[in-house]
C-alpha cells in the first residue's frame, strides 16, 4: 500500500480527526486558564494601585514626596512606579518619565510608560490608576504586569512541552492501530474472495481473542459452516432428486418410444400419451413437494403464527381419513377430548397431522387399526398417530424423516417418501417435537408447548 | 377426448347464451405456450387475444373487449401482479386467471390479494386450465336462494335437507359442503385440486386420493343404480353435476 492510499483509509482519517480535536480542546483549555490567572492578577493588582493611590492622596503634601520615595526605594523586584505631575504636567517626584495621555482618573488601565531611575529609561508595560489632588496636582501609582506576560510564556511553554509530543503520539498510534486494523481487514477481504470463488471450507482469521473482530469472525466463520453444510445437503438432494425424477422420466422416454415404433390405432397412441402424462405429472408432484420443504425449511412463514386449537383440527384431520380407512377395512379411530391450544401454522399443522395419518392408514394392512390422539402430557400437548402396520425400524427411524427415503417395507406401496420428511420440517418450523416410538405397528408423535 | 371438446364448446357457448365466440386475453412472453394455449382454447370455442408483455396486456384489458384475462405472473416491462393491481384501481373488475412457475403458497397468496380471481401454477393441464377459465366465467352469482334444484335433486341450505325426488338423502356436514358447492356450479367441469381448494380450503395435495373417495361416497348417496347418474366422472379430469336431459 502506498502512503497515500494509506492517508485516504477511514481509519487513519478518523485518528487525524481526533488528534485534531484533541489539540483544539487543549487549546481551548490552556487560553482559558491563561485567561482566568490574567484576570485574577489584574484586578488583585488593580485593588492594590488603587488603594495605594489613596493612601498616598490622603498624605498632607508635604509627607507625600517621602512616601513615594519610600515606595520605590523598597522594591527589590523593580516592579513599582509612581510619579506625582504638577498641573502643567511636569514631573515633581517619582520614576515616572511622563504621564501617559488618556487616562481616566480612578480606573486602573494598561499603559506603555517609560521609568527613569538611577539605572536609566526604561519603557515598560504596566497597570496604571491616577487620581488629581486638591492642589491640582496629578498622582500616578503603576505595578509592572511583566508578571502575567510571564504566565502565558509559562502556558506556552506547558503547551509546547505537552502538546506537541501528545499530538505526535496520537499520530503514531492511530497510524499503527489503522495499519493493524487495515492487515487484519485486508486479511478478511483475501479470504473472503476466496470464498467468494467459491471456496466455502475458507474461514476467517481469529486470533482467539474476546475482542469484537473475533467475535465477529467467528459469527462468519459459523454461518460459513452452516452454508457449508447445507450446501452439502443440497448436493445430496440433488442426487436424489435426479435419481428420484430419471426413473419416471426414463418409463416415460421408453413408453415414447415405443407408442412411436409400435402403436398402430389411434387408441394405443392415446394410451402411450396417458402413460407419458401420468409419468410427467409423478415427476412434477415431487418437484412440487421438494418446493414445498423446501419453502417450509426456510421458514418464511412465520409470520402466519397464531393460536391454533387442536382437537377441532384434529377431529377434522379424523373426518378426512375416516372415509378412506374404510375403504381399506382399517379402523380410524380419534380421540380428541381435550381442549389444547398450540402456537402455530394452522393450514401446516393440518398438512402435518394429515400426512401421519395418511401413512399410517397407507402402510396399515386391512383389518388393521390406526389411532389418531391428542393427549395432555404436563405443558406439552402431543399429537399421537398409532398403528398396526409393519412398524419402522429402529435403524431407520432417523432415516425416515430424510427426504426420498422410503422403508424397503413400502417399496411396493404408493408414495413418493415426501411425508415424513414433510412433516419433520413443519415440526422443526414450529420448535416441536417429533419422536418415532417401538411399536406394535408404529407410533409416531408431536408434541408441542401449550399456549395458556 | 372428445369429451373434453364438448365440455369446452358447450361452455362457451352457453356463457354467452349465443353463438359467438367468448373473448379472452392472454399475457404471457413465452409465445410457443402462448400458441399453445391459443390453439387449444380455439378448439373448445374460445377467442384468445394475445399480449407478450405487460404494457400490451395493460392497454389491451383496458379495452375492456375480453370476458377473462389469463396472465403470467413474471412478465417483461410490467409484472403481472402490478397488471392487476393497476386495473383493479381503474375499476375494471374482468376476472383474472393468474399462471405462474412460483407454486409457492406465499405467491400465491399475494397473486390473490393483488386482485387476481384464481391462481394455476405452471405446468398444468389444459382441462385444468379451462375448468378454471369456465370458473371464472360463470361465477355464481351471490344468489339468496335458500333451496338449490339441480333436476330432482334439492338441497334446503336452512333445513340442512337433501333430497332426490322424494327420497331423503342422508348427509354428512362434509358431504352436504360438496354438494352444495356442486349444485352452485351444475354443468361445470369441477377438477380434484378445484375441489380440494375450495370445498376443503387446502392447499397442499394430498398423497391419496382424497377427494375420489369422498365423492364416491356421495355419489353412492346422491345416485342410486337404478337412477340417473346426476354426478359424472370426466376420466383423468374431474368431476361434473348435470341434470338429466
Amino acid at each position: 500500500m502506498r502512503p497515500s492510499d494509506f492517508v485516504r483509509t477511514t481509519t487513519f482519517r478518523w485518528t487525524l480527526a481526533v488528534a485534531g480535536a484533541f489539540v483544539l480542546g487543549t487549546l481551548l483549555l490552556f487560553g482559558f486558564v491563561y485567561w482566568q490567572t490574567a484576570a485574577f492578577m489584574t484586578s488583585t493588582f488593580d485593588d492594590l494601585i488603587v488603594g495605594e493611590l489613596h493612601i498616598i492622596a490622603a498624605d498632607a503634601s508635604g509627607r507625600r514626596l517621602e512616601h513615594i520615595d519610600n515606595r520605590l526605594r523598597d522594591d527589590p523586584r523593580r516592579i513599582r512606579l509612581a510619579g506625582l505631575f504638577g498641573p502643567d504636567g511636569h514631573r515633581i517626584a517619582g520614576n515616572l518619565e511622563s504621564l501617559p495621555p488618556g487616562l481616566t482618573p480612578d480606573i486602573p488601565a494598561n499603559a506603555m510608560v517609560v521609568r527613569i531611575d538611577d539605572r536609566g529609561r526604561e519603557t515598560e508595560n504596566v497597570r496604571l490608576v491616577t487620581g488629581t489632588l486638591a492642589d491640582r496636582e496629578v498622582l500616578a501609582i503603576g505595578r509592572n504586569v511583566d508578571d502575567i506576560s510571564e504566565i502565558a510564556d509559562i502556558v506556552r511553554r506547558a503547551l509546547t512541552l505537552g502538546l506537541l509530543p501528545a499530538f505526535a503520539l496520537a499520530i503514531i498510534i492511530g497510524f499503527v492501530l489503522s495499519l493493524r486494523a487495515h492487515n487484519r481487514l485486508s486479511e478478511v477481504n483475501r479470504r473472503i474472495q476466496h470464498i467468494v470463488a467459491g471456496d466455502l471450507r475458507e474461514r476467517l482469521p481469529t486470533r482467539g481473542g474476546d475482542d469484537p473482530f473475533d467475535q465477529l469472525a467467528a459469527s462468519v466463520n459459523r454461518m460459513l459452516g452452516e452454508i457449508e453444510t447445507l450446501i452439502q445437503e443440497i448436493a445430496g438432494i440433488s442426487d436424489n432428486i435426479a435419481h428420484d425424477l430419471r426413473t419416471p422420466l426414463t418409463r416415460v422416454r421408453i413408453r415414447l418410444e415405443r407408442g412411436r415404433e409400435h402403436g398402430g390405432t389411434v387408441e394405443e397412441l392415446r394410451a402411450v400419451a396417458d402413460q407419458a402424462i401420468a409419468g410427467l405429472d409423478q415427476s412434477l408432484t415431487i418437484i412440487t413437494a421438494l418446493l414445498r420443504i423446501a419453502e417450509i425449511e426456510h421458514s418464511r412463514r412465520l409470520a402466519g403464527f397464531s393460536d391454533v386449537r387442536l382437537a377441532p383440527l384434529v377431529r377434522e384431520v379424523g373426518d378426512l381419513y375416516d372415509p378412506i380407512a374404510e375403504d381399506k377395512c382399517v379402523t380410524l379411530q380419534v380421540e380428541a377430548a381435550n381442549e389444547m391450544t398450540v402456537h402455530g401454522d394452522r393450514d401446516l399443522l393440518f398438512e402435518a397431522i394429515a400426512n401421519l395419518v395418511d401413512n399410517a392408514v397407507k402402510f396399515t394392512p386391512d383389518g388393521g387399526y390406526v389411532e389418531l390422539a391428542l393427549l395432555q402430557r404436563g405443558e406439552m400437548s402431543v399429537i399421537r398417530v398409532s398403528d398396526s402396520g409393519p412398524g419402522i425400524q429402529e435403524i431407520e427411524r432417523e432415516a425416515v424423516t430424510k427426504r426420498f427415503h422410503r422403508s424397503d417395507k413400502s417399496r411396493h406401496t404408493e408414495g413418493l417418501g415426501l411425508g415424513l420428511s414433510l412433516v419433520a420440517a413443519i415440526v422443526k418450523l414450529h420448535g416441536f417435537q417429533f419422536t418415532i416410538n417401538a411399536g406394535p405397528g408404529c407410533t409416531v408423535e408431536m408434541a408441542g408447548r401449550q399456549v395458556n | 377426448m372428445s369429451t373434453l371438446g364438448t365440455v369446452g364448446g358447450e361452455t362457451a357457448a352457453a356463457v354467452r347464451g349465443h353463438k359467438s365466440m367468448v373473448r379472452l386475453l392472454l399475457i404471457e412472453d413465452d409465445k410457443e405456450t402462448a400458441d399453445e394455449i391459443r390453439a387449444e382454447l380455439g378448439d373448445r370455442g374460445f377467442d384468445l387475444d394475445w399480449a407478450p408483455n405487460g404494457i400490451d396486456g395493460l392497454d389491451k384489458a383496458r379495452s375492456g373487449k375480453a370476458e377473462a384475462i389469463i396472465m403470467d405472473r413474471l412478465l417483461p416491462g410490467m409484472d403481472g401482479l402490478t397488471v392487476i393491481e393497476a386495473l383493479r384501481h381503474e375499476g375494471m373488475r374482468t376476472p383474472v386467471l393468474v399462471l405462474s412457475a412460483l407454486g409457492a403458497v406465499d405467491d400465491r397468496v399475494r397473486g390473490l390479494r393483488a386482485g387476481g380471481d384464481d391462481y394455476l401454477t405452471k405446468p398444468f393441464a389444459t382441462i385444468e386450465l379451462l375448468a378454471r377459465i369456465e370458473a371464472l366465467l360463470r361465477r355464481p352469482a351471490e344468489s339468496r336462494d335458500t333451496v338449490l334444484r339441480v333436476g330432482p335433486l334439492e338441497l334446503d341450505l336452512i333445513e340442512r335437507t337433501a333430497k332426490r325426488a322424494d327420497r331423503m338423502i342422508d348427509l354428512l356436514p362434509r358431504e352436504f359442503r360438496l354438494l352444495e358447492y356442486m349444485m352452485r356450479r351444475k354443468d361445470q367441469m369441477l377438477t380434484r385440486a378445484m375441489l380440494l381448494e375450495e370445498v376443503w380450503s387446502y392447499k397442499f395435495v394430498p398423497q391419496t386420493n382424497l377427494v375420489d373417495v369422498h365423492m364416491g361416497r356421495l355419489r353412492r348417496k346422491v345416485d342410486r343404480p337404478e337412477d340417473l347418474p346426476l354426478i359424472h366422472n370426466v376420466r383423468g379430469m374431474g368431476f361434473i353435476l348435470r341434470a338429466p336431459v
